[in-house]
C-alpha cells in the first residue's frame, strides 16, 4: 500500500513539476531577439575573424566606408574620398561631430590610432593585421583630413575599410583598457552600443543617440548565443527568437511550414569546389581532370540533394563576386565525352582516385557520395575519405597528403575574387599545396597593380577562365544562406556578407 | 581509516595529473589554434602564424606550456582563453554550477523515481507491474539521450508551448534538460535496484524481520533497502563519469552554458588553456566522486572500515 502511495506522490509531484510553468512571453514590443550559432568571446575587432562577429559587431562599429545589401561602397565615418598617387594613397574626409559611446570625440588620431594599433604588436597577436599589410602609413592632415598610404598596390583595401579589423575604435577608451577588457566591453561609434555581454549567452544592444545615420527603429537588440541548429528553430517556433541564422537545409521545411514564419535568403560568401591534385598521380594528367569534371551533372547535385538551394558555379567565386564572369560558359555534364577523354589519356579503367572531405559536413557527404557515382559510371573507381575538420584543414590540405580530389569552401566577405584565387592557385600559398605555374603566378600578381576597376576586372575573368581551361578544379555550387524570420519583424534585409545593420529594421 | 583514505587520496591525485597531460598532449596533435583564429583572413604568411603562436605562448616546447599549466592550476590560475583572453577561472566559474545542477538534480529526480519503481517490481517481481517497469525502463534504456531532448522539446514547447526550447532560465529552464537526463539515468537504476532488491528480499534476515511482525514498509525500506544501499552507491559513483558525459549531449541541445558546452566549444576552437581547465576540474570531480564513494562504504557498511 505504502509503495503505491509513493509511487502515486511521485507522479503528482512530477505532474506539479511540469504544469504550471507558463509560456515565455512573446517578443517585447521594440525589442528584436536573434538566435546566433557563435559567441565570438570578444568585440574588440582586431582580435578575431569571424562571420559572427561581422553579423553582430557591424551595429556597434562604423568604419570609413560603410557597404550597403547591394555591396555597394558608402560613405561612413568619411564623408568623402579620394584615390591618389595612382592608387597608392586613400585620402579621407572625416564626419565632424560625431562621438564614441563613451562620450570620446572622433577625428583622424582615431583613424591613426585605430590603423597604428591593428598593424602594430597588438594587432600581430591577432588574426587580422595580415589582411592589412599593404598599408604603409596613416598620415594625418588636419583633425578631418587622413591619408592611407599603401606600401603595395591593393585593389580591395577600400572594401577592406568597411569591416571586421578596420573598425573606428576610441583611442583614449582602448589604451586604457586594453584588449581582453575592450574585447568584453566594446565602444564604437556604431548606430547601437553594447548594454550587456554575457559571455556565451547573449548580448544586449541598444540604439546610441544621435547616430549619423539616422535612429535605430528598434528599442532594443538581443543576440542569444545558440549553437545547435535544432535549438535555434525550436526557439523561433515558440516564439521566443525573431531570427534564427543560417538555416541548414534540412530544417527549411519547418519554417516554412509555420503561418507565423518566413524564410529569408541570400546568395552565400562560400563556394564549394573540389580541387584537383595536379602534381602527383592520374589528376596530374589535364585531360583526366577534364574528364572528370564532364563526367559530374552539377545541375542534378544542385536540384537533388541540395534541392535547388545553390547554383551551380563555372568558376571557384559567387555571382556577386568581383571578377565574375556572365561570359564564361559551364563544362556540360558528358558522360560519353568524359569515358572518350580518359581512354585518350590512356588511363587503365577502374583507376582508383579518392575524393577527401570535411566529415562534419553531412551535405557533403551525400554530393561526395553523388560525384563518386558519377566518377564510378565514367569508368573510375572514387572512394571518398571523411576527414575530421582541423587535420583536414590544418595538415591534409596544406602539406599536400590529399587524394586525387579534395573539398575546398572559400569565399570572404570582401567578394572579390582575388581573395580566393590568389589564395588557391599562387604557388606557395597555405592552401595551394599542389599547383605552380608561373604564368598564373604573374596574372595573380599582375591583377593587384592594376588601378582601374574595369581592367582589373577583365584580369580576374582571365584568371578564372585560365583556371577553368586548365580543369585546375571540378566547379561545384554556391549555397544559398537561410534565416528564419518571425512575420512580427519588418524591414529586415538579410545582406550577403550576413553583416547585418539593424537601423531600418523593426518588431510589431 | 586513516591510512586507506591517504592512499586513495594520492591515487586520485595521480589520475588528475595523467588525465591533465593526455589531453595537453593529445589536443596538441589535433591542430593549430593559429590556423583556427586566421582562417578567413585573406592572406596570412607563416610569419603572420608565428606571431600569433608566440603571443598564445604556443612557440615554447611542450614540456614548458604543460608545466605552466599545472604551476598555474595548482595556484589557482587557469590561464586565459585563446578567444579574446578571457580568464578561464572566469568561464570555470560561470559553467560549474550550472553544470552541477544539472547532474545533481538529475541524480536526485533519478533515484526519487527509481527506488519506489524498483522496490515496487522487486516485490511483485513477475506481476505486472513489474512487466510494465521492465518494458519501460528498456524503453529508456534504448533512447538516444539527444533524441529523447528533442521529443521533448517538440511536445513540451511547440506543440504545448509549455517550457522554453532552451536557455538556462530559472526553474523552467531546468525542467526538459533533467527530465531528459533523469529518464535515462532511471532506465538503468530501476534494473539496479530491482536486482539488489530480490537478493536482498532472499535472505534469512527479511523471514526473521517479516516474522517478528514488522510492517512491510519497515522491513523494505528499513531493513532490505539499506542492505541494497552498497551496490547502489557503487553504481552511483560510477555512473557520474557517464552522467558528465551525458551533459555534454544534453546542455548542447538546451543551449544550457555549462561545462559541457565550454568543452564543446573549446574543442572547436582548439582552445587549449578552457580545454584543459574544463577536462581538469571535470576529471577532479569524477575521482572525488569515486573517492566518496569509497569514504561511503565506510560509513553504511560498518565491514569495510576494518579493511
Amino acid at each position: 500500500m505504502r509503495v503505491r502511495l509513493m509511487l502515486s506522490t511521485a507522479v503528482l509531484a512530477l505532474s506539479a513539476v511540469t504544469a504550471p510553468v507558463l509560456a515565455p512571453p512573446a517578443g517585447a514590443a521594440g525589442t528584436l531577439t536573434i538566435a546566433q550559432a557563435q559567441d565570438p568571446n570578444t568585440w574588440d575587432p582586431i582580435s578575431t575573424f569571424l562571420i559572427a562577429w561581422g553579423a553582430v559587431a557591424s551595429n556597434m562599429f562604423d568604419g570609413l566606408v560603410l557597404r550597403d545589401e547591394q555591396l555597394t561602397l558608402k560613405p561612413g565615418l568619411a564623408t568623402s574620398w579620394e584615390v591618389l598617387d595612382e592608387g597608392m594613397r586613400l585620402r579621407f574626409k572625416l564626419r565632424q561631430g560625431v562621438t564614441f559611446h563613451n562620450g570620446e570625440p572622433f577625428d583622424a588620431e582615431a583613424v591613426r590610432f585605430t590603423m597604428t594599433r591593428l598593424l602594430g604588436p597588438e594587432g600581430a597577436k591577432g588574426p587580422q593585421q595580415s589582411n592589412y599589410t599593404s598599408i604603409g602609413s596613416v598620415e594625418v592632415l588636419d583633425p578631418y583630413t587622413v591619408d592611407i598610404v599603401l606600401k603595395r598596390p591593393d585593389p580591395v583595401m577600400i572594401s577592406k575599410l568597411a569591416g571586421y579589423g578596420a573598425m573606428i575604435v576610441p583611442p583614449k577608451y582602448t589604451a586604457e583598457k586594453g584588449s581582453a577588457e575592450f574585447g568584453q566591453h566594446p565602444v564604437g561609434t556604431g548606430p547601437f552600443k553594447v548594454t550587456g555581454y554575457e559571455n556565451k549567452v547573449s548580448l544586449t544592444l541598444e540604439p546610441s543617440a544621435g547616430h549619423w545615420d539616422g535612429k535605430p527603429k528598434l528599442d532594443k537588440v538581443v543576440y542569444r548565443f545558440i549553437v545547435e541548429p535544432n535549438t535555434q528553430v525550436a526557439e523561433l517556433q515558440a516564439g521566443r527568437v525573431d531570427v534564427a541564422s543560417n538555416v541548414p537545409i534540412a530544417l527549411i521545411p519547418a519554417i516554412t511550414a509555420s503561418p507565423s514564419l518566413h524564410l529569408l535568403s541570400t546568395t552565400g560568401p562560400t563556394v564549394t569546389v573540389l580541387r584537383f591534385n595536379t602534381a602527383n598521380g592520374p589528376t596530374r594528367d589535364e585531360r583526366v581532370r577534364r574528364a572528370m569534371v564532364m563526367a559530374v551533372d552539377r545541375e542534378a547535385i544542385v536540384k537533388q540533394i541540395l534541392q535547388g538551394h545553390a547554383k551551380a558555379v563555372t568558376s571557384f567565386q559567387s555571382t556577386l563576386s568581383f571578377g565574375f564572369d556572365p561570359a564564361q560558359k559551364p563544362v556540360p555534364f558528358d558522360p560519353a565525352g568524359a569515358k572518350k577523354l580518359l581512354a585518350e589519356a590512356k588511363l587503365p579503367p577502374g583507376t582508383v582516385v579518392s575524393l577527401d572531405f570535411r566529415s562534419n559536413d553531412t551535405t557533403f557527404r551525400e554530393v561526395a557520395q553523388a560525384i563518386a557515382g558519377y566518377l564510378t559510371a565514367a569508368g573510375l573507381k572514387a572512394q571518398v575519405r571523411p576527414f575530421e575538420m582541423n587535420l583536414f584543414t590544418n595538415d591534409i590540405i596544406p602539406n599536400g597528403k590529399t587524394g586525387e580530389m579534395f573539398q575546398m569552401g572559400w569565399g570572404g566577405w570582401t567578394f572579390d575574387y582575388d581573395n580566393t584565387a590568389y589564395l588557391m592557385y599562387h604557388s606557395g600559398e597555405h592552401w595551394n599545396p599542389y599547383d605552380k605555374d608561373a604564368g598564373l603566378d604573374a596574372m595573380l600578381e599582375g591583377q593587384r597593380r592594376i588601378a582601374d576597376r574595369g581592367e582589373r576586372e577583365k584580369a580576374l575573368q582571365k584568371i578564372a577562365n585560365f583556371v577553368a581551361d586548365h580543369a585546375l578544379e571540378l566547379p561545384l555550387y554556391n549555397v544559398d544562406t537561410y534565416y528564419g524570420v518571425n512575420r512580427r519583424v519588418k524591414g529586415l534585409v538579410v545582406p550577403p556578407d550576413n553583416r547585418f545593420r539593424l537601423i531600418g529594421t523593426s518588431v510589431e | 581509516m586513516g591510512r586507506f583514505l591517504a592512499q586513495r587520496f594520492a591515487l586520485a591525485v595521480f589520475v588528475v595529473f595523467v588525465v591533465t597531460l593526455l589531453v595537453a598532449w593529445a589536443i596538441r596533435l589535433s591542430g593549430d589554434p593559429a590556423v583556427m583564429l586566421a582562417e578567413g583572413s585573406s592572406s596570412f604568411s607563416a610569419q603572420d602564424l608565428r606571431n600569433i603562436r608566440a603571443a598564445l605562448g604556443l612557440d615554447r616546447p611542450f614540456w614548458a606550456q604543460y608545466a605552466g599549466f599545472v604551476a598555474g592550476m595548482l595556484t589557482g590560475d587557469m590561464g586565459r582563453s585563446f578567444m579574446g583572453g578571457v580568464p578561464v577561472a572566469k568561464m570555470v566559474a560561470q559553467a560549474l554550477p550550472l553544470t552541477l545542477l544539472l547532474a545533481l538534480l538529475s541524480l536526485a529526480v533519478s533515484l526519487l523515481i527509481s527506488v519506489p519503481l524498483g522496490v515496487q517490481a522487486a516485490v511483485h517481481r513477475g506481476g505486472w507491474s513489474d512487466q510494465a517497469i521492465r518494458i519501460v525502463s528498456l524503453l529508456g534504456l534504448s533512447f538516444p539521450n539527444f533524441w529523447l531532448a528533442i521529443m521533448l522539446v517538440l511536445v513540451f514547447s511547440i506543440a504545448l508551448g509549455w517550457l522554453p526550447p532552451s536557455g538556462a532560465e530559472g526553474f523552467a529552464g531546468l525542467v526538459m534538460p533533467v527530465a531528459t537526463m533523469a529518464i535515462i539515468l532511471s532506465a538503468t537504476n530501476v534494473r539496479l535496484v530491482r536486482t539488489a532488491m530480490l537478493e536482498t528480499l532472499g535472505a534469512q534476515y527479511i523471514t526473521v524481520a517479516r516474522s517478528k511482525g514488522l510492517s512491510e514498509t519497515v522491513v523494505l525500506y528499513k531493513h532490505a533497502l539499506r542492505n541494497c544501499a552498497i551496490p547502489l552507491i557503487t553504481f552511483i559513483g560510477l555512473q557520474f563519469g557517464g552522467l558528465i558525459g551525458g551533459v555534454v549531449v544534453v546542455e548542447r541541445v538546451f543551449n544550457w552554458p555549462g561545462m559541457g558546452s565550454l568543452a564543446f566549444d573549446a574543442v572547436a576552437s582548439r582552445d587549449y588553456p578552457v580545454l584543459q581547465a574544463v577536462v581538469t576540474v571535470l576529471a577532479a570531480m569524477i575521482v572525488l566522486v569515486n573517492l566518496l564513494v569509497d569514504v561511503l562504504y565506510g560509513l553504511v557498511d560498518p565491514r569495510v572500515r576494518g579493511t
